[in-house]
């Protein structure tokens, strides 16, 4: 763009210079609100729109507008029955993902050793993992014959029975989301001002009060999101529900899944209508709890973290060691072990042998898959480029919408809580909106619109990944001390300017946290990529291990322990690399 | 290996149509062929003709990913290969992640249907499509010339759209060397009642899953429609797990979750392919029955192609096309005259007895049993 202005020093070669520089202030000025706008388009073509016309079913029926299929399923008890349970297992859900994924940010976030900052970039790998693979993964770590049966028979104890309970679906749901809590946490964490913990000491107050007084009040708003997030995720869970539970067990979103399977579509978007409006009431009440506990004044300088072998072995200093170590040992049940029993399965044979087979079954299809197969490196290089086009446009769109959040205005909760929808709606609805409002296309003067293909399967990702972004982001946004903004703004800084240089430098770790979340949504989500690929060679990894499953599960298990190779890889280096350049936003 | 498999099976027919092709001066007319049993080479001729500038006619076929992209072996790639190589055609696939839906849903929102044929059909789908179109989404199909080699216990539409190909025959499928070794699964529906089967046996939501629907198709079968809701409040009782799809439970049972699960009758077939252990893919027919889930293909009604449909359609009812979608589908062959290989009659059990309901029980009853079904289970 700059080309024509640079090298020479002519009278022309200056006014275009002047021009570029007129515009670059323009685009400054007006970034704001262009990415703004993008982000309006984006969320309406690619998600209220589609949602829009599934939506449409609860209420319009056979030509009439009615709320005949609303009021069945709000009177009907079986269904009131399903809600409650629903919403039961979810808030048992979210109790455990907290209490495991706490002392998950304590660790991280306070102590020092080596191969943590690889440790915390690892976290969001249980996000990104197909419910299938963790399902099998979980049969074989907590199943009759599994791992924990096996470790509890050697220590001669009696053996558990948890699969098809629901202990099971809440230690997996804690699988899927702990990691959540524990990264949104630790960003928070990382952001307390060291010097405010200092002065509360200097002025008397024991590690206990200075932390309950000054730290823990920071930590909130961020425990909220994740416990929020969580119970939004596990309340439409179904995958894992029907795995690891069974049919007993069922939520409101097998229901829906099953309905829309048999085109009862009335049916399922009732279902759904009352689904969304319960999560998008809570995430108004949370975003509105949000408001009330931003603090302000928060300067940059986080806490010095301790060893994690201490140099003196107090009394105190062991008990805490203790503490991290028993912790240790849950993670490697919950979260180690599911996964090692996936890659396990990944190298054995019909016999129990080891076999490479699975992995050169791999190669094979990448040699010879047909055009209408899906070939491994084909989905990885999907995987890849989606990801990093959904962080492009996932990160700008999050973080301009926190901004536009934390301001002041009536009705911004509220805009607030349609902006986070995407998060509340099932994917179900999500990927059945999209194959009939965009795939199929609509007809607009006389032409059918349609919008498919790899553009398409990214603006959707975006769309499911930015509210994370906002989510990290926005509560440390909030918290900040408007005048540093304000001064920057009288020096004469673009609100732009301001944001990049000034605002987004102290808030670091919740950028690169949202954009690690944003890449992890890219790369697990499946409804609306396998709609929006329909046809095309836009399939990803975890469409690749859904179609490699079958009679024996090797295939599927090592193109997902290829997904995790790769995923693991990719966070490490999006963590690393976000950290070095200040977490400006630059992917 | 499979070109070798091909030309083993195909030759002699495919070199006569070949001939029959090359012969053709494009004279014919798209509609020289139909209903009169005409020769394969002949109907092939019509269809080549009925394109313009001498491109070749491109069959699109509508079928579910595992039939041509199954980690294992799927008749997909060989069927396009075999069929390419006789007939002046290519063959297209399309696997939709809704399968047979998301014709359906195209159907509703009046928008084209790029595909000609549909390849995979159940009597479930069938009954969904006539719940929802008032159109059949299918036409019926006559002139085939091995229609008649078609097992009559396995039509499943009484308008005549969809043409059985293939079957399976659900039944339980049990781990002898369960526990300390010696499991046999009961013979009857009753047995699994007994205390000493509590836990141990796994299914699939009926409400969602092919082999699920059929078991409880089958108890209503065996308990009637009065009795089958006691008898699963029985089941339940004693610890029956219902999961969501056949893959979830199948890894359950290989995971050694528990003795018995519902599944197919030519699991030993494949079984044995692996080299797996056999004593842990025993069958067990209850009652002396299997469960018939016949899959059938159909020809879209907005077809242009129809002739080079029917050539596709006729062309799988070969008896050694019919044996070869058998083995790579892991499924019974459709027809009477179809040769199967030694390996297969020798692990592939047939039911003594095949059960099943017909269309229109179906469509009278089946979501109303399902859904008394989901309430009493589920509600528990």
């Amino acid at each position: 763009m700059s080309g024509p202005a640079r090298g020479n020093g002519s009278s022309s070669g200056i006014s275009v210079r002047r021009a570029v520089a007129a515009l670059r202030r323009w685009g400054e000025r007006r970034a704001l609100t262009v990415v703004a706008a993008v982000t309006a388009l984006v969320l309406g073509l690619l998600f209220y729109y589609p949602v829009g016309t599934v939506f449409v079913d609860a209420v319009y029926v056979g030509g009439e507008w009615t709320l005949g299929p609303l009021v069945d399923v709000l009177t009907d008890p079986f269904y009131r029955q399903i809600f409650r349970f629903t919403a039961y297992q979810a808030l048992l859900s979210t109790a455990a993902s907290v209490a495991l994924g706490l002392p998950g940010a304590w660790v991280l976030s306070r102590f020092d050793f080596r191969g943590r900052e690889t440790l915390r970039s690892l976290t969001i790998l249980p996000f990104v993992m197909p419910s299938i693979m963790v399902a099998i993964g979980f049969v074989a770590t907590f199943g009759r014959t599994g791992t924990l049966n096996r470790l509890l028979e050697a220590l001669g104890l009696t053996e558990v029975t948890l699969l098809y309970s629901l202990p099971a679906i809440v230690v997996a749901h804690a699988f899927y989301n702990a990691p959540l809590v524990t990264r949104v946490t630790t960003a928070a964490w990382e952001s307390v001002d060291a010097s405010a913990v200092e002065t509360a000491r200097t002025l008397g107050a024991s590690p206990r009060r200075a932390f309950r007084d000054v730290v823990l009040p920071q930590l909130l708003p961020a425990i909220a999101v994740g416990a929020t997030l969580t119970f939004i995720f596990t309340f439409a869970s179904f995958p894992i529900v029907l795995a690891l539970g069974g049919v007993q067990l069922a939520t409101v979103e097998v229901f829906i899944y099953s309905r829309v399977q048999n085109l009862a579509f009335a049916e399922a978007a009732s279902l759904a209508v009352v689904e969304t409006a319960l999560s998008l009431g809570l995430t108004y009440a949370y975003l509105r709890y949000e408001a009330r506990m931003s603090s302000s004044g928060r300067g940059a300088r986080p806490q010095r973290r301790r060893p994690l072998w201490p140099a003196s072995w107090t009394r105190r200093a062991a008990a805490t060691r203790l503490a991290v170590a028993g912790y240790g040992a849950v993670v490697a049940l919950v979260f180690v072990a599911p996964v090692a029993s996936m890659l396990l399965e990944s190298v054995t044979g019909p016999q129990g042998e080891f076999t490479l087979d699975h992995y050169l079954f791999l190669l094979e299809r990448q040699r010879t898959g047909t055009s209408y197969q899906v070939r491994p490196l084909t989905a990885v290089r999907n995987s890849l480029v989606f990801g990093l086009g959904t962080l492009a446009l996932a990160l700008p769109m999050g973080v301009v919408t926190s901004v536009l959040t934390t301001r002041d205005f009536r009705g911004r909760k509220v805009l607030d809580a349609l902006l986070m929808a995407p998060l509340t709606v099932s994917g179900i609805v999500v990927g059945l909106g999209m194959l009939r409002g965009l795939v199929f296309g609509t007809v607009v003067f006389g032409t059918r619109v349609q919008v498919t293909g790899a553009l398409a399967v990214v603006a959707a990702h975006a769309v499911g990944a930015y509210p994370f972004v906002t989510r990290t982001v926005a509560p440390l946004l909030g918290g900040l001390d408007p005048r540093l903004v304000e001064s920057a703004r009288t020096l004469g800084a673009s609100r732009v300017r301001a944001l990049l240089d000034i605002e987004l430098p102290l808030v670091a770790a919740g950028v690169v946290a949202g954009a690690a979340f944003a890449f992890a949504i890219s790369i697990g989500e499946f409804d609306s990529t396998v709609i929006l690929a329909e046809g095309s060679n836009s399939y990803t990894m975890p469409v690749a291990v859904q179609r490699y499953l079958g009679r024996r599960l090797g295939p599927a298990t090592a193109m997902g322990c290829v997904l995790l190779v790769v995923t693991g890889l990719s966070f490490v280096v999006i963590e690393r690399f976000g950290g070095r350049t200040g977490g400006r936003g630059g992917f | 290996m499979d070109r070798r498999s091909f030309l083993a099976t195909a030759g002699a027919g495919g070199v006569a149509a070949l001939a029959g092709c090359a012969g053709g001066d494009g004279t014919a007319t798209e509609g020289d062929g139909t209903g009169t049993g005409s020769e394969t080479g002949t109907q092939s001729q019509g269809t080549t003709t009925g394109t313009a500038n001498g491109e070749m006619p491109e069959l699109v076929v509508g079928t579910y990913g595992a039939f041509v992209d199954a980690p294992s072996t799927s008749p997909g790639p060989w069927l396009k290969q075999a069929f390419e190589s006789e007939f002046d055609a290519t063959l297209r696939y399309e696997t939709p992640d809704s399968e047979v839906n998301y014709y359906i849903e195209r159907a509703l929102r009046n928008v084209d249907i790029p595909a000609d044929l549909y390849v995979g059909l159940d009597v479930n789908m069938l009954i969904r499509i006539d719940e929802n179109l008032d159109s059949g989404l299918f036409a019926p199909v006559d002139g085939l010339d091995r229609r008649d080699t078609v097992k009559e216990s396995l039509e499943f539409d009484p308008r005549g759209r969809a043409v059985p190909y293939d079957t399976g025959y659900i039944c339980i499928v049990y781990d002898e060397t369960f526990g300390d070794g010696g499991f046999t699964a009961p013979e009857t529906f009753d047995g699994l009642l007994r205390d000493q089967y509590a836990g141990d046996l796994l299914t699939q939501n009926p409400v969602s899953s092919a082999t699920g629907k059929a078991f409880l198709l089958h108890t209503i079968k065996a308990k009637g429609e009065d009795g089958y809701l006691d008898y699963w409040g029985n089941l339940q009782e004693n610890g029956v797990r219902v999961l969501e799809d056949w893959t979830a439970s199948y890894t359950a049972y290989s995971n050694g979750e528990a003795p018995m699960v519902v599944s197919y009758s030519t699991d030993q077939v494949y079984a044995n392919e692996e080299g797996e252990n056999l004593a842990k893919h025993q069958l067990r027919f209850p009652n002396g029955q299997g469960y018939a889930n016949p899959e059938g293909m159909a020809m879209f009604e907005g077809t242009d192609r129809p002739e080079l449909a029917r050539t596709f359609m006729d062309f799988v009812l070969r008896p050694e096309v019919q044996a070869e979608i058998a083995v790579r589908n892991v499924q019974y062959p459709a027809t009477t005259t179809a040769e199967l290989p030694e390996s297969f009659a020798q692990y592939a059990q047939e039911p003594p007895e095949a059960v099943t309901f017909n269309y229109d029980t179906l469509r009278d009853n089946l979501s109303e049993w399902t859904s008394a079904w989901e309430r009493q289970f589920v509600g528990n």
